[in-house]
């Protein structure tokens, strides 16, 4: 009995000495404070991103997405700028109350690249140059207002060195002043026996005075710099029945993948002109019920 | 008996430590959910890049959420003992809490029953400010804690300590110790002395309450406090805390040179966080360019503050309320920018901006919108004639209203350019009634006033609300003759790397012809040269200029809005409680005398140096000098001439067949007769153009 006594007095010692050895070791190893920590830390992986460091983190992200969405916005119209094929499709991709800027070498590229002297109406090569002195055009602003066309020659902090006003029938101008179509002349109903191999038309060419070359024929450079390889030359017949001011020329030429037709209005009797000093082969086909070929697409 | 009670012993410390666990897991998985993770490295948190927004003149103006960390040693060491002898001078020694600081802090707030003193170590300080709220309940501070054990065993001392120290807050806007050395003196976290690393590690504790800026004794008592700490814990001995105690601390006066600024500055974030959102302003690391021009700002300022002081002596002040305040915008004519915006005469002291969001009514500074509707609607030129009477209009479901003049006397016949000229409230009344409140609103809209107008009759007095920011807009669209630029604060928005986001594009829209708003340009130009705000002159502003005065009821509000070619600025001057602006003799303060010569000092300032410019006039313009009685071309017998500027289809001569009815010389015009052909003609109808 007493040593049965003494053995659980003896178990109780032991268990109070292991029970209270606990608190010791928890002062001076913080047992209890790390094994919390520790399991926290196991289960770090499972627990959601709250509070404030990660809302700021959110909100960072939010912030970097938002940025992301307006540069690809903005590359998304840089890159609509840059596609530009000609002055057509820049003037008339402009929806009213939403300017529409392009870069100034793609302007002057545009500028230039347009078969005929009708950019120079908008604004004199000779007031480019003196613009670009400066140095510090950068870019071209346009926007459509009502029927005007705002063309804002800007720096890079967008003030602008000069305004321009076109009126929206100048749109109109361009597409009646040169125009492209697909095909060949045939296509471009342009009859057949107006129609010239280039090595006839261009001694005839040759032969108008300066201004007139200009109206009536783009700058050669414009065909070379393309790799446009030109073929032959038409020029469209008098409708029967009706009196008009303007005949079309037809210029057809071969580009790397297709045949066009740049089509220019010419004054009649600058058509007459030239097709009397052409010398025709035969003669017998001329057909005076062909119509003048429909306009296509302009540059 | 000894086995019994050792099993008692036993039984209770079992069931403490068991219990203890229970309650922890108890807690951990009821608040499981709520904890945070914590995140791979201390280093990187919290490190979204600065947005900056500068001036057009180059100047970084402000800088948001712009911290600087840096490494512990980075830190002088005086500074990281002073933190930690006054926050948690066990750190490295405890786990995450302290027991015995937490007790010292129980048992001292239980005595004095309330809680005085807090037993958060750094580790749970900063676990509490990567995570929680700052609001004092249980819940959180168990949550505080458990996060505090993990970070503890997650990251090592040294780690916790650097965290803490790019973390906290400072007060005045500065949170980590790098930020705040360089707020309070200029300096380096490292270069910091004893005293002032001292004076910084009191300051997590009350960054507002012992801030040096704005309670120096108090915050110097901290800082002896946190010295004393530190030598009771051995971080530095009494004779080094003496020595410090010596040395001069070198705090730098808060820096109020850019404060003006902050009115601009913080508009423009206004519009960043309207248009894309408030993470796109505070995280997205961008570089804002406005059209502040910081030059201007500061003479605004100064121009606002001296005219101030000098009212200040004049004006009668109820005590305990806000001083007289004034805003001022400038806005540059051809683009639209706005080159200074003042909301207030100190920042510092009311961060309100009266410049936008103070709608305050214009008084007769309104009255050219009226005027030029009438011009508009009814054909009238500057050279009609008006009849100053006493006038009462009958207004149905209403009292008859009666107007009056400023000077409560009444000029009889005038040209409507007199008219604007001597600001005479009963002929605005007049063109108000006649052609309606609501055209006078839709030419307001075309100014550009974007504020609720009331459609109301005395709309022309300038009875509605509008902002200094609109009436500025709304001046130069006549300086502008016609053309309306949407006034703007950016130029352009890039992000961290240099990419473009915004920009701003012109937008000029021509509101109004030319020659139909010269005129209203010339009377304008009037008012400053011999009208209303003739003190222009006085005080020797030279350069071509227009501009209107604007008082309303009983003092409460002075304007001045004027232009020149290229700028339109708006001043309004005031009390933000709406008191009226009474001299102690009784006089009350208008806008050529308190907001006038704001605008002078102002424009004399910007334009010092610059050659006057003088208006485009349109070709229709013709000028003609008419005596301002009659309306018609000066003559020998007119007692008093003014030159107005009219559309060339306005025919200014007197009618020629009163003088062949009468069989006289045209050259020998015989007054009478001419007058009393006119008085058969209602005055409005002398110089009408025939078809508006």
């Amino acid at each position: 009995m007493k040593f049965s006594g003494v053995r659980k007095s003896w178990h109780g010692a032991v268990g109070l000495i292991v029970l209270s050895a606990f608190f010791p070791l928890e002062f001076y190893t913080n047992l209890f404070e790390k094994s919390v920590g520790y399991y926290l830390k196991w289960q770090n992986h499972k627990r959601p991103q709250l509070g404030r460091m990660w809302e700021q983190d959110r909100q960072s992200l939010v912030a970097q997405a938002k940025i992301k969405s307006i540069r690809s916005s903005l590359n998304l119209q840089e890159e609509t700028a840059l596609g530009i094929p000609s002055f057509k499709y820049l003037f008339e991709g402009l929806s009213p109350g939403f300017p529409l800027v392009v870069s100034r070498e793609k302007f002057l590229q545009l500028y230039y690249d347009f078969p005929g002297q009708w950019s120079e109406r908008i604004i004199s090569s000779y007031d480019l140059v003196e613009l670009d002195a400066e140095k510090n055009w950068d870019r071209v602003s346009l926007k459509r207002f009502g029927p005007w066309i705002t063309l804002r020659f800007i720096d890079r902090q967008n003030s602008p060195l000069r305004e321009l006003f076109l009126s929206v029938d100048t749109l109109f101008e361009v597409q009646a002043t040169r125009t492209i179509k697909r095909g060949t002349l045939e296509d471009a109903e342009f009859p057949e026996n107006r129609i010239f191999p280039i090595s006839e038309f261009l001694p005839v060419l040759k032969s108008l005075d300066v201004v007139t070359q200009k109206m009536v024929f783009p700058e050669p450079r414009w065909f070379l710099g393309k790799n446009y390889h030109i073929t032959r030359v038409g020029i469209s017949d008098l409708p029967a029945g009706e009196s008009v001011q303007h005949l079309l020329l037809g210029v057809e030429y071969d580009t790397d993948y297709y045949m066009e037709v740049l089509l220019i209005p010419v004054a009649v009797e600058l058509a007459n002109n030239m097709m009397s000093q052409i010398e025709r082969v035969d003669l017998s086909d001329l057909s005076p019920n062909e119509t003048p070929p429909s306009l296509g697409e302009s540059p | 008996m000894i086995s019994r009670l050792l099993r008692t012993l036993n039984l209770l410390l079992a069931t403490l430590i068991l219990g203890t666990i229970l309650v922890v897991t108890v807690l951990y998985f009821w608040l499981n959910r709520d904890l945070p993770r914590l995140p791979e490295d201390l280093q990187h948190i919290n490190l979204s890049l600065p947005t900056e927004i500068y001036s057009a003149d180059g100047e970084r103006v402000k800088i948001l959420g712009g911290r600087r960390p840096i490494v512990l040693e980075d830190i002088s060491p005086f500074f990281t003992k002073a933190i930690l002898a006054v926050e948690d001078a066990r750190f490295y020694h405890h786990s995450g809490i302290d027991r015995r600081g937490l007790m010292r802090a129980l048992w001292i707030n239980l005595r004095k029953k309330r809680i005085t003193q807090g037993g958060s170590t750094i580790t749970q300080q900063l676990s509490k400010n990567l995570f929680f709220s700052f609001e004092r309940n249980w819940v959180r501070k168990i949550k505080e804690l458990l996060i505090a054990f993990q970070l503890e065993v997650t990251f090592n001392k040294d780690q916790i300590l650097e965290a803490y120290c790019n973390q906290i807050y400072f007060g005045s806007g500065a949170y980590g110790v790098e930020e705040a050395a360089r707020v309070y003196f200029r300096k380096r976290a490292r270069d910091l002395t004893l005293l002032q690393a001292a004076l910084l590690a009191s300051l997590p504790n009350s960054p507002n309450n012992a801030n040096p800026f704005s309670h120096y004794e108090r915050a110097m008592q901290r800082t002896e406090y946190v010295l004393n700490r530190m030598v009771s814990e051995n971080f530095i001995t009494v004779d080094e805390k003496e020595r410090a105690l010596q040395s001069d601390v070198g705090v730098v006066p808060l820096s109020v040179k850019s404060d003006p600024n902050l009115y601009f500055a913080n508009q423009v974030l206004e519009q960043i966080r309207k248009d894309y959102g408030k993470e796109f302003v505070h995280f997205g690391g961008l570089k804002i360019f406005t059209t502040l021009d910081t030059r201007y700002q500061e003479r605004a300022s100064k121009s606002v503050r001296n005219h101030l002081e000098v009212l200040d002596g004049r004006v009668v002040q109820e005590p305990g309320t806000s001083p007289l305040q004034a805003a001022l915008v400038a806005i540059e004519n051809k683009s639209g920018a706005v080159r200074a915006m003042l909301g207030g005469r100190d920042y510092s002291r009311s961060q309100f901006n009266r410049a936008v969001s103070n709608n305050r009514l214009p008084g007769s500074s309104f009255k050219p919108f009226a005027y030029f509707t009438a011009m508009e609607e009814l054909g009238y030129s500057p050279a009609t004639v008006v009849k100053d009477e006493p006038l009462t209009i009958d207004i149905p479901g209403s009292e008859p209203w009666s107007p009056q003049n400023f000077d409560e006397e009444f000029a009889g016949n005038v040209i409507l350019k007199k008219a604007l000229m001597k600001s005479i409230n009963i002929i605005s009344a007049k063109l108000v009634h006649e052609i309606g409140p609501e055209k006078v609103i839709r030419t307001a809209r075309q100014f550009g006033i974007k504020s609720p107008l009331g459609k109301n009759l005395s709309l022309g007095l300038g009875t509605s609300g509008v902002s200094p920011y609109e009436m500025a807009s709304a001046y130069s669209v006549i300086a502008n003759l016609g053309i309306y630029n949407e006034p703007y604060l950016i130029q352009y928005i890039e992000d961290f790397y240099g990419n473009r986001l915004y920009e701003h594009y012109y937008q000029g829209v021509q509101q109004f012809l030319p020659d139909a708003l010269y005129p209203l340009l010339n009377m304008m130009q009037g008012v400053i040269d011999e009208g209303t705000g003739r003190a222009v002159r006085r005080m020797g502003f030279r350069h071509p200029a227009g501009g209107k005065t604007g008082t309303t009821n009983n003092f409460k509000d002075a304007w001045f809005n004027g232009f020149t070619k290229d700028i339109s600025v708006s001043v309004w001057v005031g009390f933000d409680n709406n008191n009226p602006m009474l001299s102690k003799s009784g006089k009350g303060l208008t806008g050529s005398s308190a907001a006038l010569p704001i605008w002078v000092f102002f424009m004399q300032k910007v334009l010092e140096g610059k050659s006057p410019v003088n208006f485009f006039v349109p070709e229709q313009i013709k000028f003609a000098t008419v005596d301002a009685q009659t309306g018609y071309l000066a003559d020998e017998f007119s007692t008093e001439t003014l030159q107005v500027a009219v559309k060339e289809d306005v025919d200014l001569s007197p009618p020629a067949t009163l003088y062949e009815e009468e069989g006289l010389d045209e050259a020998e015009p015989f007054l009478d007769t001419v007058e009393s052909s006119q008085d058969s003609l209602s005055p409005e109808e002398r110089n009408a153009v025939s078809d508006p």
